[in-house]
């Protein structure tokens, strides 16, 4: 019981997968930015979390402390986080709207893949609607009563 | 014309190592809190250009400021703001460790104790050691406290982790990040010279390829990476034998795939290669590394 409770612990002040992807082609600060934003739309951080000082992220990511500090900066003029004086940057947005757009964003890059799938394969437009309602129908009849 | 804020500012200059001209027409820039590296080959002018920026060699004709200021006119007020490790660091052989740093402490006015501390305990140097016994890797970490302790505004570092084993590179740039970064980051400019880029990707934000003594390629980091792409799009048939957009290198075709390298607007190519019907279309960023080499490639 005690490791566990070790374990859990431990996991629960790294729920951000901080990962800097260089063949990525997207900036360095907007990665960072983009994966609080991932992780605050999965609900893996929640309103009051705390993220990791900006020296002992640079340090783990062997990043430029400016870069992080952008990152930060970026995340508060959206009000996903706070920066508390002497205290370090909490979590202040359980907002929905953001998470809202995070989520269309994903579902948005996902959609346009399977776009330009169907122009490829020669499918039209409506044919690609049709499918997709029917798809749908047919998730909604496996999950049954779940609404 | 010296635009304020800029840190460093070079323009057009020319040094001459006897009669071979070692730099000619080198432009540079760098701005408060930015970390830039210098790329190029053995010669290139690297080295030289930032003896001229130390007053080590003479600059025969060009600007050169430091902070707005003149280095050969005003030295002193320079030399207090900056601090130097060389690509070989010596210190007086008959000197031990903590002698060597007293030695550099005694020219400087704001030296910090406690970082000089903190960094020969992560080093694991010890302060009695006498100098001439330290390995190459010993004595560049030893030119790194000496630097860093003297709480500089801006660092230059020639070469600094070649010759060094992987575990005292990445513990040098660890002391760069955490260490000269400690206290306003924002003011704590650093100019790196190298060809050892990876292990500095994270930390770089802009550089300059030098070559044949010139500017040949200024980029800042992200946007380098987000220009230079290696695009490959696999088709149904053959791909196709042609390709409209200028590469860095001629298309390379393999079957069913093609593989590009662009060096700007690799949307364009992703969006060609989608319309002449490929099926499945990838893109990779090149490294800070990668695009060096390209564009070391490509001058003669």
């Amino acid at each position: 019981m005690r490791r566990l409770t070790v374990l859990v612990t431990y996991d629960s002040i790294r729920p951000v997968r901080w990962n800097i992807d260089y063949h990525s082609g997207v900036p360095v600060y907007l990665q960072l930015v983009q994966q609080v934003q991932s992780a605050v739309a999965a609900g893996t951080l929640r309103d009051g979390d705390q993220l990791p000082s900006v020296r002992v992220l640079a340090e783990q990511l062997r990043i430029n402390r400016n870069t992080i500090a952008r990152a930060y900066q970026a995340l508060e003029a959206e009000g996903v986080i706070a920066n508390r004086q002497g205290a370090g940057c909490f979590v202040t947005a359980s907002v929905t709207p953001l998470r809202r757009s995070v989520r269309t964003e994903r579902l948005a890059a996902a959609i346009d893949g399977v776009i330009v799938q169907a122009h490829n394969l020669q499918v039209t437009g409506d044919t690609l609607r049709s499918l997709l309602d029917e798809r749908l129908r047919r998730f909604k009849a496996s999950k049954g009563g779940e609404s | 014309m010296t635009s304020e804020g800029a840190v460093i500012e070079i323009d057009d200059l020319h040094v001459r190592y006897g009669k071979a001209e070692a730099v000619r027409g080198l432009r540079l820039r760098v701005e408060p809190g930015r970390c830039h590296a210098l790329f190029g080959r053995n010669g290139a002018g690297k080295t030289t250009t930032l003896k001229a920026l130390l007053g080590l060699a003479p600059v025969d004709r060009g600007t050169l400021r430091l902070f707005g200021l003149d280095p050969w006119a005003q030295e002193a007020q320079v030399k207090g703001r900056l601090a130097f490790v060389p690509d070989a660091p010596g210190f007086y052989p008959w000197m031990s460790v903590r002698e060597a740093l007293e030695y550099a402490a005694s020219f400087r006015p704001r030296w910090n104790r406690e970082l000089e501390q903190h960094l020969l305990a992560k080093f694991g140097l010890d302060p009695a050691a006498p100098a001439k016994g330290l390995s190459r890797g010993e004595k560049t970490q030893l030119a790194l406290i000496a630097a860093i302790a003297a709480d500089p505004e801006l660092l230059i570092l020639d070469e600094p982790t070649s010759g060094l084993d992987p575990i005292v590179r990445r513990q040098f740039v660890e002391a760069v990040i955490s260490a000269f970064q400690d206290r306003n980051p924002e003011r704590r400019t650093l100019l790196i010279s190298t060809h050892l880029i990876s292990e500095l990707e994270g930390v770089i934000d802009s550089f300059t390829v030098v070559d044949g003594g010139r500017d040949v390629m200024t980029l800042g980091a992200d946007e380098a990476r987000g220009r230079f792409q290696r695009i490959r799009g696999w088709f149904e048939d053959q791909a196709p034998a042609s390709f409209p957009i200028r590469t860095l290198q001629p298309p390379r075709r393999e079957g069913r795939m093609l593989e590009v390298l662009v060096d700007h607007q690799p949307e364009e190519a992703h969006r060609w290669l989608t319309a002449a019907g490929a099926s499945r279309v990838e893109a990779t960023a090149l490294s800070l590394e990668e695009i060096f080499l390209t564009a070391a490639a490509r001058t003669p």
